[in-house]
Order: C-alpha cells, then structure tokens, then sequence
C-alpha cells in the first residue's frame, strides 16, 4: 500500500516535470477518488441509516458505493496507463530524434564542404552532380521531419526555446514567398500574394515563425491540384495581423475538422495527392502561435480546398 | 589571412564526420585547427594548444559538454570563448551552458558551416 503510494507519488512528480497540471495527473485523480468514496460511504452510512425504515437498507446502498468505487478506480487505471504511454512516447521520439540528428547534421556538412570546395556541376560528371543534389535534397527532407519530432517533444515537455524579439512579419512572408517559388513551380503551382503593408512588426521568434509558414505555404502547394494557385494575404485588421493562405486543392472532410490541430493528423483523402511528412505541423504551428500571442484557425470543404488563417498581435 | 593573425580553434566533437566536415571549413577559412575526441581530452587540449576559441559538443563521452565548460571556466584557460555545438536544444541545457559561461549555443542540425564561421568571427577576440 505505502510502496503504492510512493509509486503515485512519484507519477505525480513527472507529470509535473512535463508541465502537466495536478488536475490532469491520473494518479492524483485516483487518490482523491479515493478520498471521495471514503466520504460519500461514511455518508451514505449516515443517510441510509436515517432512512432504513423507507426500505434503503444498509448493506444495499455499501454494495453501490464499492461498485461505484471499483468502476471508477478501473476508469482512471486505464487512463493512468494512457497518460504513461503518453510519456514514454514522448521520450522515445526525443530520444531517437537525438540519435538522428549528429548524423544527418554531418550529412549536411559534410555537402556543405563538397560544395564550397568546387561547384559540383563543373567538377563531376552531370548524373552524378544530380545524384549529389538528390542526396542533399532528401538529407534536408530527413532533417526537417527528425527536427520537427524534436520540437514537438520539447514543446510537450515544456523545455522548447522561445526568443523573443520584434521583427518585420512583412518581410517574412515576403522571404517565405520566395522560397516556396521553386516548389510550387515543380507543381506549377502559381503563388498568388496581397501583403498590404510593408512593415508589420510583431513580437516572437522569428526562426520559429518560419517553421509556421513553412507548414502552411507548403502545405497550401503539397494539397493543391497540378497548375493550380495559391493566394497569401497579409492584412491588418483590429490591431492585429492577419495572414492566410488559400489554396484550391483536396479540402479537409468535415468530420475531421476537430482533429486538424492534432499530432500526427492526416486528412482521410490524403491519398489520392501523396505527401510526405508525419502530420505535426499545423500541431506545431498552433503551437508556436499560441506562444506569440497569436491564434490560427482554418475554413475548409473536401474537394473545394482550404483557408488557414493567423493572428497575431501588433507591437 | 596572414600567419601573423592565424587564429587556433579548437574543437571538441567525438563525431568524426562532422569533426572532419569543421576542420576542412575552417582551414579552408585560414584558421589553425586542434580536435579533441572526448570531454578529458577537450580540457586538457584547451590547456596545452592555447586555443583563441573553443566549439564544444555537450554530449561527449569519458566528461560531457557541461564538465568540460566549467573546468575551462575555473582554469587559466577561462577568458577562452566557448561556443556550444550541440542538438541538446532544450531550454534547460540552453540556460545551463550560459550560465556556466558558453558565448553562444550552436543547434547542428539548424547551423550551415557558414553560419558557424560568422558566429566563430563574431566571438573571437581581436
């Protein structure tokens, strides 16, 4: 019982170092569960031993307390065991997403040299000059997705490093723009923007920022139809920023609208466009938004596509 | 660069290939290189290779990143700068290497080798 004791103790204190409120900690919920029961069976003593003469007897309404006892002690063992899995798979992803970074990071440098050395067009034959930029290509992809698992566990644990300086939204997005440029092009995908103003400062971290439209520029081209377009606008609005991003692709199903912001979330049509990534990053973008100050939110029709919205306040 | 101003980096990183990649880029910057393989060696190099900057990885084996910083921090070698290289992105190890004395934190997987070269430039002594 003690050794039980100290073990839920000890549960606690974990779900502490994850950043878990007491309330949302199963193991406290057990105990006070418990504490519950034991006053509503001393109370129910007292009531049923007031009442007896109206037929209640005491034995019948003891038998319903520890029957009530014995489900809820079943329900929230099983929802301890969740929030354990929980934990672990949090643990896990942090821990192979560490061992996965050295070597894609030396990966990439180790390109990085070849490159700076001499320009590989000239110096190798053309195939292989190609296979070298495939190699980088897909080494960028890898340590994108192994990157975004690590922040999603850092933000899960609540140890995710957050700057916090002003800088120009505006350009951003005017940055982000241009970096998508090459992938909408393989899609032929036409990058449509409206940034009504030239200057929209905004309080944040810029470098997380960028993994926000990363996500949502990217995705707006990955569910697109072929030749299809996409528009970005950048408006102000109430004291705030608004951006969004349209595009006229696979759309969400309603049904699915609630688990969009959810980790690991793939819509159900997805594969009839096929995409790569693991489904965190409208997780991580509601995230990193949340921690600006901003909210994201989103309008959505399967076949007809999809308009994410952000805000966030002006400083 | 000129031999007159060649500055000595060292650079404590027990993977050989991204030792490697940064011995290459900083030669080919003019700098003057040492490595180190573990934390014991680290220490005991930014003694006997009178370094003019440090990169340091926090997961090291025989003394992590940690040890090796606040040993160099309470030796001769203290106004060395340090630079932290690392894929520990947490905020309590970002806080921990600052506060131990570490210049900068260096995330691996978000750094080119061009970026560490500018940050090398901008924390080394003149």
């Amino acid at each position: 019982m003690l050794a039980k004791f100290l073990d839920d103790f000890r549960f606690i204190t974990t779900c502490k170092k994850y950043g878990l409120g007491l309330w949302q900690c199963p193991n406290f919920l057990f105990l006070m569960m418990g504490l519950i029961t034991i006053v509503a069976m001393v109370g129910t003593f007292f009531v049923s031993s007031r009442f007896a003469s109206e037929g209640t007897t005491v034995m019948s309404v003891t038998l319903e307390v520890v029957f009530i006892m014995i489900i809820g002690s079943s329900i929230i063992r099983g929802v301890e065991k969740v929030a354990e899995a929980n934990i672990m798979k949090t643990e896990f992803i942090s821990i192979i997403s560490h061992q996965m970074c050295s070597p894609l990071s030396a990966i990439k440098w180790n390109m990085e040299v070849i490159e700076t050395e001499s320009d590989p067009k000239e110096c190798l034959p053309e195939k292989q000059a190609v296979f070298l930029q495939n190699i980088k290509k897909s080494n960028e992809q890898m340590l994108k997705m192994v990157t975004d698992l690590l922040e999603v566990a850092r933000i899960d644990q609540g140890k995710a490093v957050f700057e916090e300086k002003i800088f120009n939204l505006a350009d951003l997005v005017k940055e982000s723009v241009s970096d998508f440029q090459g992938m909408a092009a393989e899609k032929k995908v036409k990058i449509e923007s409206q940034i009504e103003m030239d200057q929209a400062s905004v309080c944040g971290d810029e470098k997380k920022m960028r993994v926000v439209f990363d996500n949502l520029i990217g995705n707006a081209i990955k569910y697109s139809k072929e030749e299809g377009k996409i528009e970005i606008k950048l408006r102000r609005d109430d004291g705030k920023i608004i951006f969004s991003v349209q595009d006229w692709g696979v759309g969400i199903p309603r049904f699915q609208h609630s688990k969009v912001f959810e980790k690991f979330f793939r819509t159900k049509n997805e594969s009839r466009y096929r995409t790569d990534g693991v489904g965190i990053g409208l997780y991580l973008a509601k995230a990193i938004l949340r921690h600006c100050g901003g909210k994201v939110w989103f309008e959505s029709e399967a076949g007809e596509g999809s308009i994410f919205y952000f805000s966030l306040p002006t400083v | 660069m000129s031999e007159v101003t060649k500055k000595k980096i060292l650079i404590i990183e027990d993977d050989r290939a991204l030792q490697s990649a940064l011995v290459e880029i900083l030669t080919q910057e003019g700098y003057e290189t040492a490595s180190a393989f573990d934390g014991e060696e680290g220490v005991q190099k930014s003694r006997t290779e009178k370094p003019d900057l440090i990169l340091l990885d926090l997961i090291l084996p025989k003394k992590d990143g940690f040890e090796v910083l606040s040993e160099i921090k309470n030796s001769p070698s203290k106004n060395i700068p340090v630079l932290i290289l690392t894929n520990l992105e947490e905020i309590d190890n970002v806080q921990k290497a600052l506060d131990l004395g570490a210049k900068t934190f260096m995330v691996k997987s978000d750094f080119s080798l061009r970026d560490i070269i500018e940050k090398i430039k901008e924390n080394l002594p003149k």
